[in-house]
């Protein structure tokens, strides 16, 4: 049975897809967020994205964006989650969110090698710790100067004004020198582009000697496969618009709070499978919500949709594969798709879209 | 409805027509011509060209590589700025897997091949393909430096327990073939070697890449796979690499071997600057070796991007990376190397491997046993095809090419001694004819009744470049797709898939092996049709015999 409500009353589908496509059809700039969906909602989304002439954003693309802002403008030596499990002889933990990232991590990588857990600060907690493992440093604040110190002496040049002695920081470059296969974990939630690009110039100055890769833990809501999604049907990662025909990649101008705060974007559809609660915006332009946690309060339009993996079967990225897979529903129910619920609307939109 | 094309030059090598003459098309196929000779539409193509519609072996089209390669250059543009004749790149924005499916079929290609896929990412690779309009899709699955296969090979299980793996593993990824990527090169890395030839062993496994590319090779031989094992050497892009490329078509040992990419493999010691071109050595021992097949890999002069799953040699070319950025993924079994690149003009070791690329094309006797291609991106973007296929056609052009190229360059290579031009008969060979038999399927690349209605027609033009950009008429399984060089609108072809006979104790073993060493099902692979999203998005081709 689908759920629908308009401005909070509950209300038939159809009528609540004929509104939510007329809002966005009227629409002179629609944004389409959150993006909290499998890879059928995402390509649904895109594909409506450029029938609208809209523009895509993800809930996460700030942590996806780091990332790929560093591989974009420098370079990267990157490993998977399944290689890393049956071939590191090292781990290097960089700062904390870690297990919040991937909350596996432990029980799939942290068995049979040594690791060293550079500034955990708060996740140093009792049961997050192994006999295996060394914590190195502590304050996550450090942790800049901390790779830059490692990366100084890996290179062989002098530093000063460390937060650690400099017989440990030589120490950890004797050992990272020294292992056969080693990667560093890191999740771009906590770092800053400079953080992240210090630690992989570091990871790629090793391979100068021995191998070691790099793991960057994915963003959650299903966020590393939508990216992958707008890559191969637009080209671009996400903060991505159709505007003006051909698809435009722009992290500043297509970022979604931003549109909605300067009033660029005059409506708003937000998609949230996994559910992950309404953003916080400062204006409220006409908006429609498809979710897996209906909170009729928030938007003109509220439409409930299923969880991916659990109502319907999936494709999505696995964190313990770092691939796109297609997993089975857990409980299958009759709560529509993302998908399929984009397709309604684009269904139900006018032909042809007035200018 | 009985569609006819009336009065164009049809060349059709495999039927061995070339006249002026009619088609038929009925139900998506080809079909006689009718007693009374009337039809329900007529598209009067007289003065134009009438030919299959085309087929590339080799082309990264699509997948985890390729995306990513799409998110580290938001800057990079389909089409090579080519120097001649300068025509404009296409727009931002087109490097998708949509644009990719129209330019294609702009060009009168109708099937694509995409070379590498690996077993863990195949479901992105599908997903991906599926999204490419118009035109229909092949996949080759990446073997040869996975531990399972490898810890066969040295623990000497023989032959049928490889043969079983191999069918495991197309089924799971629902490959069309097999492809070998520096076979033990990449595994040999990830044990810190920088170096691999055929000879070498592995690390902790013992076995070659001889005996890899064997094994497989005799793999797929003996399941009778419609395509050879499709082969990426050791030590692409070395200078004294064409000694590689040699050992390598000798171990074909008459036995059916595809090489990839030959130009990359093309290359001497000889010269002041210790490069020169192996092409004419090369091109001999292709000559003389009836069971192998090649294709080029151009390369173009611009900017375009290196997407391999030979993470050994990316690694090593990272620092030749332009723009400086670049990505080095060590997969589960391959993996990625992404590593942008700007092929220049004014550059010696550029246009030395343009010219190796052009003389392989002109010094190979065989139109059926050489292929068009550029490996895209890594040669050039396919985009740049329409350019090739006119400096194979017209020597003066040729000539004008070489006289803007380095001198020195141009003096190790032997381009400027070969006259040869392509026939408009010997481009129907080579890309249409020859790739449908080297991938088994009869109903492809050619006329005849029976045939898959897949037609290009081209406007006759001295200019072959914009003969071949853009096509006059295309048709996909019968329907009219590209007009004028425009796409018309956006049908969906398939995939082409084989479906082996295997035995089920392997799909046993590979459950505990996957639980053993991964902790995890193989399901996480299984490429499922629901998991594609569109209706009948495979279709499936048997093996030989």
């Amino acid at each position: 049975m689908a759920e629908a409500w308009i401005r909070g009353k509950s209300a038939a589908l159809d009528a609540a897809i004929a509104e939510a496509a007329s809002l966005l059809a009227a629409s002179r700039l629609p944004l389409i967020a959150g993006l909290g969906t499998d890879v059928a909602g995402a390509r649904a989304a895109i594909k409506l994205a450029q029938t609208v002439g809209g523009v895509i954003d993800h809930m996460y693309s700030e942590a996806l964006l780091r990332d790929l802002d560093v591989m974009r403008e420098a370079g990267m030596m990157l490993t998977t989650p399944t290689e890393a499990r049956v071939r590191a002889d090292f781990l290097l933990l960089v700062g904390p969110g870690l297990i919040e990232a991937w909350p596996a991590l432990p029980k799939r990588l942290f068995a049979n090698r040594r690791i060293v857990w550079l500034c955990p600060g708060a996740a140093a907690k009792p049961e997050n710790t192994y006999q295996n493992m060394v914590v190195v440093g502590d304050n996550p604040f450090d942790l800049p100067v901390i790779l830059a110190g490692l990366r100084a002496r890996c290179a062989g040049r002098p530093m000063a004004h460390l937060p650690l002695s400099p017989a440990t920081i030589d120490s950890l470059v004797a050992d990272l020198r020294k292992v056969r296969f080693g990667v560093a974990i890191w999740s771009a939630s906590q770092h800053d582009e400079l953080i992240i690009e210090m630690l992989c110039g570091l990871v790629a100055d090793l391979n100068k000697g021995t191998r070691f890769s790099g793991l960057p833990l994915a963003a959650t809501d299903n966020a590393a496969a939508v990216q992958q999604v707008a890559g191969w049907m637009t080209g671009f990662p996400l903060r991505t618009g159709f505007g003006r025909g051909l698809p435009e990649h722009d992290p500043w101008r297509f970022e979604a709070s931003r549109l909605i705060d300067s009033g660029e974007a005059d409506c708003a559809l937000w998609i949230s499978a996994y559910g992950a609660p309404s953003p916080i915006w400062k204006r409220r332009p006409p908006l429609v919500a498809l979710t897996a946690r209906p909170d009729t309060s928030g938007a003109d339009i509220t439409i409930a949709v299923g969880r991916p993996g659990i109502d319907h079967d999936a494709v999505e990225h696995l964190a313990s594969t770092a691939t796109l897979s297609a997993v089975r529903a857990k409980k299958p129910s009759t709560a529509m798709s993302v998908a399929s619920v984009i397709g309604k609307i684009r269904a139900a939109l006018p032909t042809a879209k007035p200018c | 409805m009985l569609t006819r094309l009336a009065g164009g030059r049809v060349i059709d090598p495999q039927n061995g027509r070339d006249a002026v003459g009619d088609i038929f098309i009925r139900d998506g196929r080809i079909v006689d011509a009718p007693p009374d000779g009337t039809a329900d539409e007529t598209h009067n193509v007289s003065n134009k060209i009438v030919m299959a519609g085309a087929i590339d072996v080799h082309s990264h089209i699509a997948g985890n590589n390729e995306t990513m390669g799409r998110l580290l250059l938001p800057e990079q543009r389909y089409a090579s700025d080519v120097v001649h004749p300068g025509h404009a790149p296409q727009p931002w924005g087109t490097w998708n897997t949509f644009e990719t499916g129209r330019i294609y079929a702009t060009m009168g290609f109708t099937t694509v091949v995409e070379p590498a896929v690996l077993p863990h990412q195949a479901i992105q690779t599908h997903l991906e393909l599926a999204d490419i309009p118009i035109i229909d899709k092949a996949t080759l699955t990446v073997l040869g430096n996975d531990d399972f296969l490898l810890d066969l090979l040295h623990r000497r299980e023989g032959p049928d327990a490889v043969r079983d793996y191999v069918a495991w593993t197309l089924a799971t990824s629902r490959g069309f073939g097999i492809k070998v990527i520096n076979a033990g090169g990449v595994a040999a890395f990830k044990a810190n070697l920088r170096a691999f030839s055929l000879d070498d062993e592995v690390p902790g496994y013992g076995v070659s890449s001889r005996t890899i590319m064997k094994a497989l090779q005799r793999a797929v031989h003996e399941l009778q796979l419609p395509h050879p094992l499709h082969v990426h050497c050791n030590n692409l892009g070395i200078a004294g690499n064409v000694e590689t490329a040699l050992a390598t078509i000798a171990a074909a040992e008459g036995l059916p071997l595809h090489l990839a990419h030959l130009q990359f493999y093309g290359y001497g010691r000889e010269g002041p600057r210790g490069f020169s071109s192996g092409a004419a050595r090369l091109a001999e021992a292709v000559n003389a070796a009836g069971s192998v097949t090649v294709d080029i890999g151009q390369v173009m002069f611009g900017q375009t991007v290196t997407i391999s799953c030979d993470v050994l040699r990316q690694f090593n070319a990272r620092n030749r990376a332009h723009p400086k950025k670049w990505m080095i993924c060590d997969g589960d079994s391959n993996g990625a190397g992404i590593v942008p690149y700007n092929y220049r003009v004014t550059d010696f070791f550029n246009a030395v491997q343009w010219a190796v690329g052009l003389e392989l094309f002109l010094l190979t006797k065989d139109p059926w046993r050489v292929f068009f291609t550029t490996d895209h991106p890594n040669g050039a973007p396919f985009t740049a095809y329409p350019d090739i296929l006119a400096l194979l056609m017209d020597r003066d052009l040729r000539a004008e090419w070489i006289s803007r190229l380095p001198k020195e360059a141009m003096a190790v290579t032997t381009l400027t001694s070969i006259a040869r031009e392509y026939t408009l008969t010997e481009v129907a060979i080579m890309t249409r004819a020859a790739p449908a038999k080297l991938l088994g399927l009869k109903d492809r690349g050619h006329l005849g009744p029976g045939a898959l209605a897949d037609v290009a027609v081209y406007e006759t033009d001295t200019d072959k470049a914009k003969m071949f950009r853009k096509a006059a008429l295309v048709f996909k399984s019968g329907q009219l797709i590209v007009r004028d060089g425009a796409p018309l609108h956006d049908a969906y072809g398939r995939t082409l898939s084989v479906r082996t006979e295997r035995e089920r104790a392997i799909e046993r073993r590979m459950r505990d092996y996957y639980e053993e060493r991964y902790g995890l099902s193989p399901d996480f692979m299984t490429v499922a049709d629901a998991a594609i999203g569109r209706p009948e998005s495979f279709e499936t081709i048997p093996c030989l015999n």
